[in-house]
């Protein structure tokens, strides 16, 4: 059970993200903000000579923007493109086996839509998320 | 047949390779039937491919190996040492002379009698020994020979390709570094030496992922032959690869679109053999494809000696369909008629066949090519033909780019749109503001402009002295995009950005700066289309032909079309108006007796309005003139187009002159009718 997850915290919460789906924790640098995309799509940065694409997590979870961001990110591959999931703050690593559990509770809209379960850890209860939800942010509304 | 003969050798060797450890496990154990049969499937390979190639040393060994392979599986003959030995000599001799021919070099001099005939015979009659021998020489040669051409998979490829970039990368990294060092580091001459390896690396790289474009065109005559066969014509085709290479990326990407215009010459373009002999041609139809490369570019041509394209009915359909009106279909070039085959839904195929003609098609063929940077034209003469000209990039990954900067942000725009740039302060240059719609006038033509600051939400002043980049879309449209700052021409590696920024449609793709920095690259017709240029253009064809389309069109004169306050529509000519605008309703002042007046810029301009002046809103729309010293505020309710008109058609009546403006009879001002305007006499009546 080499199984590991990576403890994040967003909006003042605590969450994970599955190690192995995590290729690095970087600090960002400069991001190019990239105009009319998506509002929890922060920018491109630079992973050497690789793009990334930065999300904030914060407005993918359909949190309240805030200052409080630090400067690390989760670097995540999904189909051949880099994201960096832009985070609070980066806790620990942490064990895990066994399987998220469903969640038998409403939660606010966002982190519903973008999290797998709960897990238990060493740190108490934590949601599972997935990668992929965040980076897909939160459904299109039409425009006011 | 280069190509063929490249496969066979790459097959021959591959099955060798693959044999090595089959024939060792044979000579083992000569009673293992399943490694009799991959060996007798491989000489029976080499013999069949030596069919189509001439090689009578090759097609003897092969053949008599098959023979003596043959009695084995069919229980004739016993496998023994002998016969394994004479076997293998034979492959072995086979992998040599496969080789030679690789390397274009002179075939083994050696007498394969002994080897055949070591085949045939028993046991005790003729030692293979010596010809085995003689091989082990050849075998060690063909060691040395053997990595001349090796197969990659693709990803590796990419692997190093992006290894080099971030080599070039950390290397403006460094010398970025060097540079905040004053004064001699000591470092500079390897460093030097470092950035021209990388330089060379990368050019190198660049060629490893380039093909012939032969290998795309290989598969045409076929698909060419099949075609005419399912449609009954006869077709004749010529290609010519011109021994260009493109980028393998690229290949993917046209060959679609290929094969479309081609299905379309077939189908469409080349007639029957009865309608050609009808015509006076050969019945057989010739259709030649070639390719060149010119500069940045790969030129692609696809010609037929068909019917041609009926630009008369295409330019019905459109007008039939509502696409441009018979005003603006007469403006059009020979060019921009054929264009318009690519027109949604507008196929001139009286029938729809199996093959084409389904209304879809050249439409996303043009889309496909302008997504990738290419353009298409269309030259065509009817009854005796048509030329459609593919120009596309030579890379996809390695775009020659402007870079532009708009309120302090840098965006890579690919240089295959921009036709040139213009400063605002240039003489040559008018600009003009037209319903919320900046125009610039450069040489006499027309065009529509738009803020990159604004189409990007940048909060850009548009009123700031900038620079236009005037880019030129598929198809011919043009327009001005306004920026801050162009800031240098620079070959950019492009990477393909994530589906959520795709989303916006404003980007193809991001690419880096030498130092590190991402920058997205700009979706020119994506641009275009989000600021509603592309509907504007397609249908209001308002800049005067250039080049051939100049002459029959240079005598039209530009005009602006708008409606009254009596909602009556009028023409003024552009040359009588100084400036087009809208001003704040505050700056208006209205006498009791009718007359009004406004301020501009400071001074009391007298207003004149086009029926009962109406103010709606806290703006109202202006044109000034000026005539015999005199100027003029013009008050009108909404401008309609901008538009042209045919002077010849003009109709001078006696109070007024009507122009034929989109098929319509307009009432037309110049500077002499507006002088004359009963609006502007009215205040000195009362």
């Amino acid at each position: 059970m080499d199984r590991s997850l990576l403890l994040i915290t967003i909006g003042g919460e605590l969450a994970a993200l599955d190690s192995a789906a995590i290729r690095s924790v970087v600090e960002l640098e400069a991001i190019t903000p990239v105009s009319r995309a998506p509002r929890h799509i922060v920018g491109l940065s630079a992973l050497r000579s690789r793009a990334m694409t930065v999300v904030d997590c914060r407005r993918a979870l359909e949190l309240p923007a805030s200052d409080a961001r630090g400067p690390l990110a989760a670097v995540v591959e999904l189909d051949g493109f880099l994201y960096a999931l832009q985070v609070d703050g980066v806790e620990d690593v942490v064990p895990f086996d066994g399987e998220p559990a469903e969640i038998r509770a409403h939660l606010q809209p966002g982190w519903a839509r973008a999290s797998l379960g709960i897990v238990e850890t060493i740190a108490g209860p934590v949601l599972l998320l997935d990668p992929a939800r965040l980076i897909e942010g939160p459904p299109e509304r039409k425009a006011a | 047949m280069d190509d063929l003969l490249a496969e066979f050798l790459a097959e021959s060797r591959d099955m060798l390779e693959a044999l090595s450890g089959e024939i060792v496990a044979w000579e083992n154990d000569p009673g293992d039937r399943e490694r009799l049969d991959a060996i007798f499937r491989f000489v029976h390979t080499v013999k069949g491919n030596c069919g189509f190639f001439e090689f009578p040393r090759l097609e003897a060994l092969s053949h008599a190996a098959e023979d003596a392979l043959a009695d084995v599986r069919a229980g004739r003959r016993q496998p023994d040492q002998a016969l394994v030995s004479a076997v293998l000599a034979v492959i072995d001799r086979i992998a040599a002379i496969v080789e030679a021919i690789g390397a274009g070099a002179e075939l083994p001099e050696q007498d394969d009698a002994p080897l055949v005939a070591a085949l045939s015979a028993h046991e005790d009659e003729v030692s293979p020994l010596a010809a085995a021998r003689s091989l082990s020489a050849s075998q060690s040669r063909r060691q040395s020979v053997m990595p001349r051409t090796i197969r990659l998979p693709v990803q590796l490829l990419d692997r190093v390709m992006s290894g080099v970039s971030d080599m070039a990368v950390a290397r403006n990294d460094l010398a970025r570094r060097l540079a905040q060092h004053d004064g001699e580091t000591g470092l500079e001459g390897p460093f030097n030496r470092l950035s021209a390896i990388i330089g060379d690396l990368r050019e190198a790289i660049t060629r490893i992922r380039m093909q012939p474009i032969e290998t795309l065109f290989s598969g045409f005559p076929r698909l060419v032959r099949d075609l005419s066969q399912e449609l009954g014509k006869q077709v004749m085709v010529e290609v010519e690869s011109g021994e260009v290479e493109i980028d393998r990326e690229m290949i993917e990407v046209v060959r679609d679109p290929l094969v479309h215009l081609i299905r379309n010459a077939v189908d469409h373009g080349i007639e029957s053999p009865a309608d050609r002999r009808a015509a006076g041609k050969r019945e057989i139809g010739l259709l030649q494809i070639s390719a060149r490369q010119t500069g940045s570019e790969i030129r692609i041509g696809i010609v037929d000696d068909g019917r041609g394209i009926d630009g008369g009915k295409l330019v019905q359909k459109a007008v039939a369909a509502g696409l441009l009106t018979a005003g603006e279909a007469a403006l059009l070039s020979d060019r921009e008629r054929n264009a318009l085959i690519c027109e949604p839904g507008l196929s001139t195929a009286s029938e729809i066949t199996a093959v084409s003609g389904r209304g879809v098609g050249m439409d996303v063929v043009r889309a496909n090519i302008e997504k990738i940077g290419g353009s298409l034209t269309i030259d065509s003469t009817p009854g005796a033909g048509t030329r459609m000209i593919l120009n596309v990039p030579l890379t996809l990954s390695i775009v020659p780019s402007l870079t532009v900067a708009v309120a302090g942000r840098v965006f890579a725009i690919p240089r295959s749109y921009v036709e040139e740039i213009v400063r605002a302060s240039d003489e040559e240059m008018g600009r003009a503001s037209v319903g919320g719609r900046e125009f610039v006038t450069v040489r006499g033509e027309r065009l529509p402009c738009i803020g990159l600051g604004e189409v990007l939400d940048l909060g850009q002043d548009p009123g700031a002295s900038r620079l236009y980049v005037l880019l030129r879309l598929v198809g011919g449209d043009t327009f001005g995009l306004a920026v801050d700052e162009v800031r240098d021409h620079e070959e950019l590696v492009v990477k393909p950005i994530p589906p959520v920024l795709m989303a916006c449609g404003l980007y193809v793709g991001s690419t880096q700066l030498d130092d590190g920095s991402p920058i997205p690259m700009l979706d020119i017709s994506g641009i275009a289309q989000a600021a509603g240029m592309i509907h504007d253009m397609k249908n209001r064809p308002t800049r005067r032909g250039r080049g051939e389309a100049q002459a029959d069109e240079r005598t039209l004169v530009p005009a602006l079309l708008f409606r009254g306050f009596d909602g009556g529509e009028r023409a003024v000519e552009m040359d009588a108006v100084r400036r087009i605008e809208k001003l704040p309703v505050a700056a208006l002042r209205t006498d009791p007796d009718g007359g009004s007046q406004i301020v501009i810029e400071g001074r009391i301009v007298a207003l004149a309005s086009f029926g009962p002046l109406r103010i709606e809103g806290e703006t109202i729309n202006l044109f000034r003139t000026e005539a015999e010293g005199r100027e003029i505020a013009w008050a009108y309710a909404e401008i309609v187009d901008l538009c042209e008109f045919d002077p010849a058609e003009v109709v001078a009546g006696a109070r007024r002159k009507l122009a034929l403006i989109g098929g319509r009879p307009v009432e037309l001002y110049d500077s002499q009718a507006l002088l004359a305007h009963p609006a502007l006499l009215l205040p000195a009546e009362g």
